[in-house]
């Protein structure tokens, strides 16, 4: 047997099942965007769900919420997870325990923690108790509107709690590859710590970074489940949005469901193809 | 070096880990209150009366919560099982060999895992439906095959570039069969990495919420469904007992894997998923 | 022109049994290119780093002529350090590598760019300026790390193994080129290693550290003629060595009484002699002799001896009174002026 029949025959079944399942998933969803749905009597493709979704005001601001939301989690969770990760790569007492309370967030479901941050942070939630005892408010009605809120605060704080951790071990995994040799090399050139982090440490960190948070806003762009508990009404998610056009008993609005997800999908793509090559490049 | 006094460092350090741990396990703690609770009115910082009903009710059989857990674990199980049976000669084939067409897999092997389940779940649901998938358990497992599998593959493909292939070589010129090579050689060899990967995505499974919705259309009630709908009515203790059920196995997984986790813990984060 | 002075210093690591270093006592003279030489473990690279600031001693001082520079931080130490593995920093060119001191101190681009083209000019790479690390050799890397440490005129320059990470050829490159800066600048060079040879070949003073401490400090020469104990002499390949007492001039041994230079000490000692200095065939001290293998090792041969019962080796030229076969009579000569007297090592009656 060649090497070639060999590597063939190991890859066929996951390609075959992954193809099956994903392109045709993709496949299917693409084709219907474009308004071929012959069960509808659709039969002639055209850009119409295209034309009415990027006409609609309904969709640019779930568009922009979406954005706001994905842009705000991932910049502050890697900005805090860098941190983190910093602070766990020293040696002191209790961080074991630590580590590990950083890792069991990463395999608490996001459902979990979007409920968890409900009981917390909604008017009458655990801490609008604490501003009560604490004699800040009179009732539930004065304590500000942190979830299901305008600036969906609530699903970012949801994101940066679940995904500061998902960062900084990736950080932190990477942290551990480094060494600490070239941040030793820097100071004993004359490099001060704070420059040694800066100009050498960062540097060598980014792409892992870049590529992490790529991550972070892909999913936080993307995922239903957080801004259906989280999320406000009117303008609601895009995944939200797209879900309802998907389920609604108008059937005439799957095509536009179809076209939403397609727009999600191509950004999280775009997004991670140029991280990909911004990596790929300055991993030159 | 001149440092400030260490052990006032080391405090210092300390107290930032705290915040940053106390953090992470606050919102679990709403949830572990309620569980116990009867009766939590505003501005009660403590429920009024601690009660185990919610979760006698939680264990009572005819609630379903038994059912639906029970069901999440066998979907989860499938799904992890077909995933290392298809993702192991994969993971090997990346891992292990450089060939023409490496790029185009990787990246179909990318787009899955990374593509938020909402890209594809639309039009997996008219293919299924097709095919008499929709509201099966079967529908649901090949739906979490989509994040799962590429999950595998990809830490699998860490393993194995990880192991020398020159290790085969020399066990089959010391006389071993190609089978016998792999019983005694491979498998050992990457055995740590695939019971990782394979805790791992039971969990990747075991979370999923939008893909089981969709492909499941309600008559397939796993754990975050059920947990939702006794959320949205009202139930927030009952809510509260299935949440610290749902977290169990990724807390036992967990101590599994601690030391894979934060020592090299490459393999994992290659495929880690936010 | 700097002395670099280490007083005391001592350091034991978190956890450790062992202390890696007791006590270090050792001056790098102005100017020299110093080895510091030892097997793994005996302290070399911690000495290194504690010099450099990257860790903090447990007790001692450093000092650079008068100034203790203990408490200062590595950035403000005036000393730059070359790493075993050159660790260039792989997001800069070979040019911003080179320029990174300097820009951490502030300067100017221009008067930075002066600097770095000249820098690589005189280690030979001008031409790789615009290069990423990735695309260097091991010898062309190493070389860069040399000139990115050179660049800041130091007042000590600390190499850790700097050939260790090259092939043969590349070894002896680069030990030219690092012999040929130290010398035009003058900078106070101490070199980390744990092969007597590369000691031998690269520096002006040896300084030999086993097990923590420094057992000998002196010139190259010395280690191999007047080393200062049995364990010294062994780690320069020394292997002949004969309890004895030595009297009015003569050594008395189980091979007799033999004549030795004037001015070593009397009393109960260790004689030792290099295998290279023994001769074969009839000189002073001749001693008969019976051949009990002859080992071929190209630029020298080296010759089993039995002596009274006694092993002896020789290193001698390949043509030197060849053939020998084992069984021959010889008669072997011990010149007095290669004779050294060791202490006793302890225990020993």
């Amino acid at each position: 047997m060649t090497d070639r029949t060999r590597i063939a025959l190991l890859l066929a079944p996951a390609l075959l099942l992954l193809g099956g399942l994903f392109l045709s998933g993709l496949g299917l969803t693409l084709l219907r965007s474009f308004r071929y749905f012959p069960a509808l009597g659709l039969t002639e493709p055209d850009l119409g769900a295209y034309a009415a979704i990027l006409t609609s005001p309904g969709f640019l601001r779930s568009l922009g919420l979406s954005l706001w939301i994905a842009s705000a989690s991932t910049v502050l969770a890697a900005i805090l997870a860098l941190v983190a990760a910093l602070l766990l790569r020293q040696s002191f007492p209790g961080r074991a325990l630590i580590s590990f309370l950083v890792q069991l967030n990463l395999t608490i479901p996001h459902v979990v923690g979007a409920i968890g941050i409900l009981y917390l942070l909604s008017q009458s939630g655990a801490f609008a108790r604490l501003a009560h005892a604490a004699g800040l408010i009179a009732g539930p009605a004065d304590f500000p509107v942190l979830v299901n809120d305008p600036f969906a605060i609530g699903i970012i704080l949801l994101y940066v709690w679940k995904e500061v951790p998902f960062i900084a071990l990736i950080l932190l995994a990477n942290l551990q590859t480094l060494g600490e040799d070239h941040e030793s090399v820097a100071r004993s050139l004359g490099a001060t710590r704070w420059q040694a982090f800066r100009h050498v440490l960062l540097p060598m960190l980014a792409p892992g970074l870049a590529a992490a948070s790529a991550l972070v806003f892909a999913f936080a762009f993307g995922a239903y489940e957080v801004p259906l508990i989280l999320g406000q009404h009117a303008p609601k998610a895009l995944p939200v949005l797209a879900w309802q056009a998907w389920t609604d008993t108008d059937l005439a609005t799957r095509p536009e469901a179809m076209a939403m997800s397609i727009v999600i999908a191509a950004i999280g793509l775009a997004l991670l193809a140029l991280v990909a090559r911004a990596v790929r490049q300055g991993g030159e | 070096m001149m440092r400030p006094d260490p052990r006032r460092a080391d405090r210092l350090r300390l107290l930032a880990g705290l915040a940053l741990a106390g953090t992470l396990i606050l919102p679990l703690v709403p949830l572990a209150l309620w569980s116990v609770a009867q009766g939590w009115r505003f501005p009660h910082l403590l429920p009024q009366a601690w009660s185990g009903r919610a979760w006698a009710h939680a264990l009572d059989p005819a609630s379903g919560v038994l059912e639906s857990l029970a069901l999440t674990t066998l979907i989860a199980l499938a799904t992890t099982f077909i995933a290392a049976l298809v993702g192991v000669p994969a993971g090997r084939a990346l891992g292990l060999y450089r060939f023409r067409g490496k790029g185009i897999v990787t990246l179909l092997l990318l787009a899955p895992a990374v593509l938020p389940a909402i890209a594809v779940v639309f039009g997996l649901h008219g293919v299924f439906l097709r095919l008499g998938l929709t509201g099966t358990v079967a529908g649901v497992i090949l739906a979490h095959l989509v994040p799962v599998l590429p999950y595998m593959t990809l830490v699998m493909a860490a393993v194995f570039a990880r192991l020398d292939p020159e290790l085969e070589a020399q066990a089959r010129t010391l006389g071993a069969t190609p089978f016998q090579t792999f019983r005694c050689v491979t498998l050992p060899a990457i055995l740590p990495g695939l019971m990782t990967a394979g805790l791992f995505a039971f969990l990747v499974s075991w979370s999923q919420y939008l893909l089981t919705l969709a492909i499941g259309g309600g008559k397939v009630q796993t754990l975050p469904l059920l947990m939702f709908s006794f959320s949205s009515a009202g139930r927030n203790d009952i809510t509260g007992a299935i949440a610290l059920i749902y977290i169990l196995p990724g807390l036992l997984v967990l101590i599994l894997t601690a030391r894979q986790v934060t020592g090299r813990g490459a393999a994992l984060t290659q495929g880690l998923r936010p | 022109m700097t002395r670099l002075t280490l007083k005391g210093l001592a350091k034991r690591y978190a956890g450790a049994g062992q202390a890696a270093l007791h006590g270090l006592d050792l001056t790098v003279a102005s100017g020299s290119l110093t080895a510091l030489l030892g097997p793994s473990g005996s302290g070399k690279t911690t000495t290194m780093k504690l010099i450099a600031g990257l860790i903090a001693p447990d007790a001692g001082d450093i000092r650079l002529d008068d100034r203790s520079i203990r408490d200062l931080p590595p950035e403000r130490r005036g000393v730059a350090m070359v790493f075993q593995n050159p660790l260039l920093f792989p997001h800069l060119t070979v040019a911003g590598n080179v320029g990174f001191g300097l820009r951490m101190r502030g300067l100017a681009p221009d008067r930075i760019a002066a600097s770095v083209a000249a820098m690589l000019a005189r280690v030979r790479l001008s031409d790789l300026a615009d290069r990423r690390p990735a695309q260097l050799s091991g010898g062309q890397a190493q070389r860069v790390a040399l000139a990115r440490a050179l660049v800041l005129r130091p007042e000590v320059l600390l190499l850790d193994e700097p050939l260790s990470s090259l092939d043969a050829t590349l070894r002896d490159e680069m030990r030219g080129l690092i012999r040929d800066l130290q010398r035009e600048t003058g900078i106070t060079t101490l070199v980390v290693t744990h092969d007597q040879a590369e000691a031998v070949a690269l520096a002006d003073r040896i300084a030999l550290l086993l097990d923590g401490r420094l057992v000998q400090h002196d010139r190259p020469e010395a280690f191999y003629r007047r080393p200062a104990s049995e364990a010294v002499a062994r780690f320069f390949g020394g292997v002949n060595f004969l309890p004895g007492k030595a009297r009015g001039g003569r050594f008395d041994c189980a091979l007799g009484a033999l004549d030795l230079a004037p001015g070593l000490p009397e009393g109960p000692g260790l004689l030792t002699i290099r295998p290279e200095a023994i001769r074969l065939g009839p000189g002073p001290n001749p001693l008969p002799a019976r051949v009990q293998a002859v080992t071929f090792l190209g630029t020298q041969t080296r010759v089993d001896l039995g002596v009274e019962g006694f092993a002896l080796q020789a290193l001698v030229a390949p043509e030197a009174g060849l053939p020998l076969s084992p069984g021959q009579e010889v008669t072997v000569s011990l010149p007095p002026s290669a004779l050294w007297l060791l202490p006793r090592p302890e225990g020993a009656a």
